[in-house]
């Protein structure tokens, strides 16, 4: 499965991302991608906006809580990561009465 | 539990468990933050006598907001509540070097149960140093920059003001109507997690690191690691 690769300098740690659409969210014809170890969840977050053209997304990691835009990937990488990625769940809203 | 033909909603009791859970592991992975305490309050009349009723409590926390760029959770604690009524106040005296004391706000946080929705509800108000509440709109700017933006946007997270079921006051109030759609969407991944009935343990830290983003409230990792 080819890798979107996000320019950067090659001395920082690369982390891969694993996208997964939950819920009624569309699939991305590339779900894997690296991104700078050293940049924020909020360019994960943003990424998945653009992609989807979707302001409100439901991103999550390992189906159990939402990461702070803040964090470090390379953060989340190291406590939520394995099989050498970080896993990321998306879903988009949902309509309701 | 049985992920599939859950809603995402909890009763009572099991709000009672995912409290106790979250009150226990906050303090064990967290000593230098801030606890999350359990307030019981006097029963309302129409409660049944075996319900206990009360909530969460964090309080006189300071949520910084840099320039918009990063948010802190900062632990100066000032006074502990034991319950509704009674207060003991203990003082620490810490001091804050900031440019512009303006800006440092503190917000009291409440998680209360919602018997209509069946989920957890944020309650939260903001006031400056001196006591003095903020309004709405200063509010919003001290939110942190993405969760201002997803406040704006979203259709699951919005802020109205409504009186405090027990202190009957006004704070403001995360609205919960879409809380049990995306609790259950969080858990669906992880069926094994919600068979094994954790899910209920771990239930209002997931929800918690939903909601507290609103506010600015980071969850330590160590309180994450084992969901």
């Amino acid at each position: 499965m080819a890798t979107v690769e996000i320019q950067s300098p090659s001395s920082v740690r690369k982390v891969v991302v694993h996208l997964r659409a939950t819920g009624d969210a569309p699939i991305l014809k590339q779900v894997k991608f690296k991104i700078p170890g050293s940049d924020k969840f909020a360019k994960v977050i943003d990424f998945l906006r653009r992609q989807l053209h979707r302001e409100t997304l439901f991103v999550y990691v390992n189906s159990a809580f939402s990461p702070n835009p803040d964090e470090l990937v390379i953060d989340l990488y190291n406590n939520f990561g394995f099989d050498g990625k970080l896993v990321v769940n998306y879903a988009c809203s949902m309509a309701w009465g | 539990m049985d992920i599939s033909s859950w809603d995402g909603t909890i009763s009572l009791a099991e709000f009672h468990v995912a409290a106790r859970a979250l009150v226990e592991k906050w303090k064990r992975v967290s000593s230098a933050s801030p606890p999350w305490s359990w307030v019981s309050c006097p029963k309302q009349p129409w409660v049944a006598s075996h319900e206990v009723e009360g909530y969460l409590s964090l309080e006189n926390i300071i949520l910084v907001s840099i320039k918009e760029e990063h948010d802190e959770l900062l632990s100066f604690p000032q006074k502990e509540e034991t319950s509704c009524s009674d207060k003991e106040e203990s003082i620490d005296i810490a001091t804050l070097s900031q440019s512009d004391r303006d800006e440092i706000c503190y917000y009291d946080l409440h998680i209360v149960y919602s018997a209509s929705y069946r989920v957890p509800v944020l309650y939260f108000r903001v006031y400056y140093s001196d006591g003095e509440p903020l309004e709405f709109e200063d509010i919003k700017k001290h939110l942190p920059a993405h969760s201002a933006k997803t406040l704006l946007d979203s259709k699951w997270t919005f802020i109205t003001q409504e009186e405090h079921p027990y202190l009957k006051r006004p704070w403001y109030k995360l609205h919960p109507c879409g809380t049990g759609e995306w609790m259950k969407l969080l858990f669906q991944g992880d069926v094994s997690l919600a068979r094994n009935g954790a899910a209920i343990e771990v239930y209002l830290i997931s929800w918690l690191s939903f909601v507290g983003q609103v506010v600015g409230l980071r969850i330590p990792y160590e309180m994450l690691n084992q969901l």
